[in-house]
């Protein structure tokens, strides 16, 4: 009895395993072809679909599968019950909401910064929107698009208002201090490059998270921490102790850090419609057309009715339904109310930054729907 | 300690405890230990101002105001499950509670429990009453906080001091009695104690709800009834005690401890979106053609007069098996296909009279009907929706990953062991190279190429999710390490041992499996556990290829979130706890077993 039995569990566990290497598959071999895009080796462009664009397989899904960091203040933030939230979310949900007529059909993968560009190769994630600074080696090299930028970034520093600095000093005024960023990243080579530049002497510290960073920053092991502004001004407005007066500098960043959505290259269908989609928030922004007042200005004349569905054929032509951009503008909302509700709580505001309307002396700009 | 270790002794072996330590009264004892001579003085004031500006360090950091506990506090459900739907919460209470049942039954069979001493308790109560008045004047609190905090350890304190006054020398109580009281002070005062209310509220900004009160009704009411099911699975247990004999009953308990990981983690936590039709049309019809058609084969190899031609057939259908394995089909017929091989492989050694023969048969059916299941359950696809590609995290993933790749290392690492010390030269040769192969490379690099480059190497139609990939690398990587503690077990059997058994005609696998093995494992009790709580906390590698455990999301989600920005060290400290909780419980389950089995003593 107990040979066989001992027997039987060894065969359960064996089992057990050998169940465990079809989880998740598609149980007929035959109709396993979305599997066999994985084969792209890693540092190869994704192989265009033969039977055409990733937006018709995102259609066919019914989900969209969208990269995001998952752990990025503001703008993928996972919360308490595993949603995932931000800014860089919000644009994902805009996105399933012009493809799919739902902002809620979407899969947010979080994926750590090295994984992120090959998790688009194999096809893991349709779109990624993972603060990805928009640079010529990844548009050419890696074989990624880029999409619109949704959010103008710069290198900034941060220090002791005690230690002399403020709002006018420069890289040149670090002579000899100690500087704290994050390991592995562009920021400890930008400010290498920036401080060889301006002729400053100083001692990096790097470290694997940002909270370490600003743990040694406040208890006063180095005398400036530097990475992207919009990480700065959320440390500023949460952590500055009661006993200390921390100040941003230099006002123009060292470094350019356009983010926005990050794609598989060759794929112009897809693009355009993601590119569409921010363009569209960035237009219904400009004529004030919020989530809360959509419905009144679906019959408008011009660009904003056009948009918003109108004769729908801007739209139908891209493979969208022609009411695509009022379900983006209704279910999540346009640029500014995207950027306010997620980028105020943490001291981000868009008057005055590169991130204003090109009306108002920023950098957004979308062309026009016609 | 000794105390324990004499009590369990007693139990197994009849030997004359040893000759009892005079007690020396309090002020002797300090004497005798502690302030002995000049050096010892110095060094208990030295050790003792360190052990206090720890505490004192240690107490600043947690009831500094400026800690946000709130975020462990609002973020426990993600730490636990990470984005396991609130309102599927069920099936997470549902699992939890049929391990509490299964704990609480086996306790009531096995025995657990020792008796302890009232005057050992009371001690205790007094020792621990003083510890917390130390802390409490250590400690950062308000006037009236530590007015509580005196009050609370004094009370304590007498306690224990009336216990040692009062009760007799020989009174005692079962530990079990004590858990159990302790579980329930615990769960009482979840209902009492205002330790305050967290929540986490989508719609609003800040998004999170601190308020004073007692812990939310969705934390305190499932604790108290996993607490009574726990009970009351006790006196089941006993009942059954008295029903069955235990030969009969624990191999039961155990088949179903080895049921219970894959079935709550496919059926109940996973939900499979079964398609009736699917499973009428074709996955039943799969599992009867293999269950009869394995069922006339196996019967027929068990047969005594089929002989040497029976290998060969048993050869051949593993020959199938493994083509098969490799050419796109279902995946269910290329499992069974194996499934089948290996029993037909075992065949031999069952033969026997036609009961032995339906029993290997039923056995067959039995497994195939499980296998074809589960698999089933594993590729239908769940309802749960949560992001992210596996619907679990934090501490259930760190807990899977753990104990998944610790049971089936086990009879991998066996077996290595054993082909390792064989005295044919392929399986030596072939043992040898995978574990010195495996231990030459470090854990993060298996489970990075686990995870990004195994299933590009899958045969074509097949898919591994990275969970499962990462499973079977870190169980091949721990196999190979508890292959070389189990060799260090199989060496120190004498061999006399192995010449006696062969001196009563036992052959070679009866022998390895009766004689040499079972006093192999015995010894190597001490670093089998101390491997299996290394997997355990190794686990925490997984939060560098991006898997949420719990590590990774104490580090990383957390601190990020806007409404706790910057509370890392809290939630580190928390995780610390929870790691040091299930390492802490191991180790103390294998020396109870090291008692059980009397290593050590004899």
């Amino acid at each position: 009895m107990s040979k066989l039995f001992k027997l039987l569990s060894l065969f359960l566990a064996v089992g057990v395993v050998a169940a465990a290497c079809s989880s998740d598959s598609s149980d007929d071999a035959g109709t396993a072809a979305p599997a066999e895009t994985t084969a792209a080796p890693a540092t190869t462009a994704v192989e265009l679909d033969a039977d055409g664009s990733l937006l018709d397989t995102v259609i066919a899904r019914g989900t969209l599968n969208c990269g995001v960091s998952g752990s990025a203040v503001a703008f993928s933030e996972t919360q308490a019950d595993g949603s995932v939230t931000g800014f860089d979310a919000d644009y994902c949900r805009a996105v399933a909401a012009a493809v799919l007529g739902d902002a809620d059909a979407v899969n947010f993968v979080a994926l750590t910064a090295s994984e992120r560009f090959t998790a688009v190769q194999t096809g893991d994630v349709d779109l990624l929107m993972r603060n990805t600074t928009w640079t010529q080696s990844r548009d050419s090299d890696v074989g990624m698009d880029f999409g619109p930028t949704t959010y103008y970034d710069g290198q900034q520093l941060m220090a002791r208002v005690g230690d002399g600095f403020d709002a006018s000093s420069t890289v040149a005024d670090l002579d000899g201090a100690i500087v704290c960023t994050n390991a592995g990243t562009t920021t400890e080579k930008n400010i290498a490059e920036a401080a060889e530049l301006a002729g400053a002497d100083i001692e990096l510290l790097a470290f694997e998270t940002s909270d370490e960073v600003y743990e040694t920053f406040i208890a006063g092991g180095c005398d400036i921490t530097t990475t992207d502004g919009s990480a700065l001004v959320g440390r500023k407005v949460k952590q500055q102790p009661a006993d200390q007066e921390w100040v941003i500098f230099p006002a123009t960043p060292i470094s350019k850090e356009p983010l926005g959505p990050t794609y598989g290259q060759n794929d112009s269908a897809w693009a355009d419609a993601i590119n569409w989609t921010v363009y569209a928030t960035i237009i219904m922004d400009e004529w004030g057309v919020t989530s809360a007042n959509v419905d009144d200005h679906v019959n408008d004349p011009g660009e904003v009715g056009r948009l918003l569905g109108g004769e729908g054929e801007l739209q139908t032509v891209m493979g969208l339904s022609a009411d695509a951009f009022y379900n983006v503008i209704s279910q999540v909302g346009n640029y500014s109310e995207i950027y306010n509700s997620n980028l105020n709580p943490v001291g981000l505001v868009r008057e005055g930054s590169a991130n204003a309307g090109w009306l108002d002396g920023g950098l957004i700009y979308a062309p026009p729907a016609r | 300690m000794s105390d324990l270790n004499i009590t369990g002794v007693e139990g197994t072996v009849a030997i004359k405890p040893p000759p009892e330590t005079p007690k020396l009264p309090p002020r002797e004892w300090l004497k005798e230990n502690l302030f002995s001579n000049k050096f010892n003085t110095l060094l208990t004031l030295f050790s003792t101002a360190i052990l206090l500006m720890i505490s004192r360090g240690l107490l600043s950091f947690i009831f500094n105001p400026e800690r946000q506990w709130g975020s462990t506090a609002t973020n426990l459900r993600l730490m636990m499950t990470q984005a396991y739907p609130e309102e599927q919460y069920m099936r997470v209470w549902v699992s939890v509670a049929v391990i509490f049942t299964l704990v609480g039954a086996s306790m009531a069979i096995w025995n657990a429990g020792s008796r302890v001493t009232l005057r050992r308790l009371g001690s205790f109560l007094l020792s621990s009453g003083v510890v917390i008045n130390i802390l409490t004047l250590l400690a950062p609190f308000s006037g009236q906080a530590k007015l509580i905090w005196l009050i609370i350890g004094s009370a304590v304190a007498g306690a224990g001091g009336t216990l040692l006054r009062v009760s007799d020398k020989d009174k005692n109580i079962s530990s079990l009695t004590l858990v159990v009281a302790t579980l329930t002070a615990a769960i009482l005062s979840l209902w009492i104690v205002p330790f305050g209310h967290h929540s986490f509220v989508f719609e609003r900004t800040p998004r999170s709800m601190a308020e004073t009160g007692t812990v939310a009704l969705t934390t305190k009411l499932p604790w108290t009834i996993m607490v009574v099911i726990g009970i009351l699975a006790y006196f089941f247990g006993k009942t059954m005690t008295s029903r069955f004999p235990s030969k009969n009953l624990r191999p039961t308990i155990i088949g179903i401890w080895f049921l219970t990981p894959p079935t709550l983690l496919y059926l109940v936590l996973r939900d499979p979106d079964f398609d009736m039709g699917h499973v009428l049309n074709t996955d039943i019809p799969i599992f009867l053609i293999f269950a009869i058609a394995g069922g006339i084969l196996l019967s027929w190899l068990t047969r005594p007069t089929t002989g040497e031609i029976g290998r060969v057939c048993a050869a051949l259908v593993l020959l199938a098996g493994f083509g098969m394995f490799f050419t796109p089909m279902r995946m269910i017929i290329r499992i069974l296909m194996l499934l089948l091989a290996t029993f037909a492989l075992a065949a031999p050694t069952f033969a026997g009279d036609s009961k032995k023969q339906r029993r290997y048969v039923l056995a067959w059916i039995g497994v195939s009907g499980i296998i074809t299941w589960l698999v089933t359950a594993v590729n239908t696809p769940s309802t749960i929706e949560v992001p992210g590609d596996f619907f679990l995290g934090g501490v259930s993933l760190t807990l899977l990953v753990a104990i998944f790749t610790i049971v089936i290392s086990f009879p991998i690492g066996i077996l290595l062991a054993l082909a390792r010390t064989s005295k044919m030269p392929i399986f030596r040769i072939l043992s040898t190279w995978f574990i010195e192969f495996v231990r030459g490379i470090p854990l993060i690099t298996i489970l990075i190429f686990f995870s990004i480059m195994v299933p590009l190497f899958l045969p074509k139609g097949m898919e591994l999710s990275e969970v499962s990939a990462i499973v079977i690398g870190y169980s091949l990587f721990s196999a190979a390490y508890l292959a070389e503690n189990v060799r260090g077990g199989l060496q120190s059997v004498t061999r006399g041992q192995h010449e006696a058994a062969e001196a009563v005609g036992m052959t070679t696998s009866q022998k390895t499996f009766f004689i040499v093995l079972p006093q192999a494992l015995r010894v190597s009790i001490p670093p089998l556990v101390g491997h299996c709580i290394g997997v355990f906390k190794e686990t925490s590698l997984l939060a560098i290829i991006g898997l949420f455990d719990i590590l990774y999301i104490a580090r990383n989600v957390i601190p990020n979130q806007t409404e706790f920005l910057g509370s890392t060290r809290e939630n580190l400290l928390f995780v610390s706890l929870i790691y040091f909780f299930f390492a802490y419980q191991m180790s103390k389950a294998s020396q109870r077993l090291e008692r059980r089995v009397g290593l050590g003593e004899r």
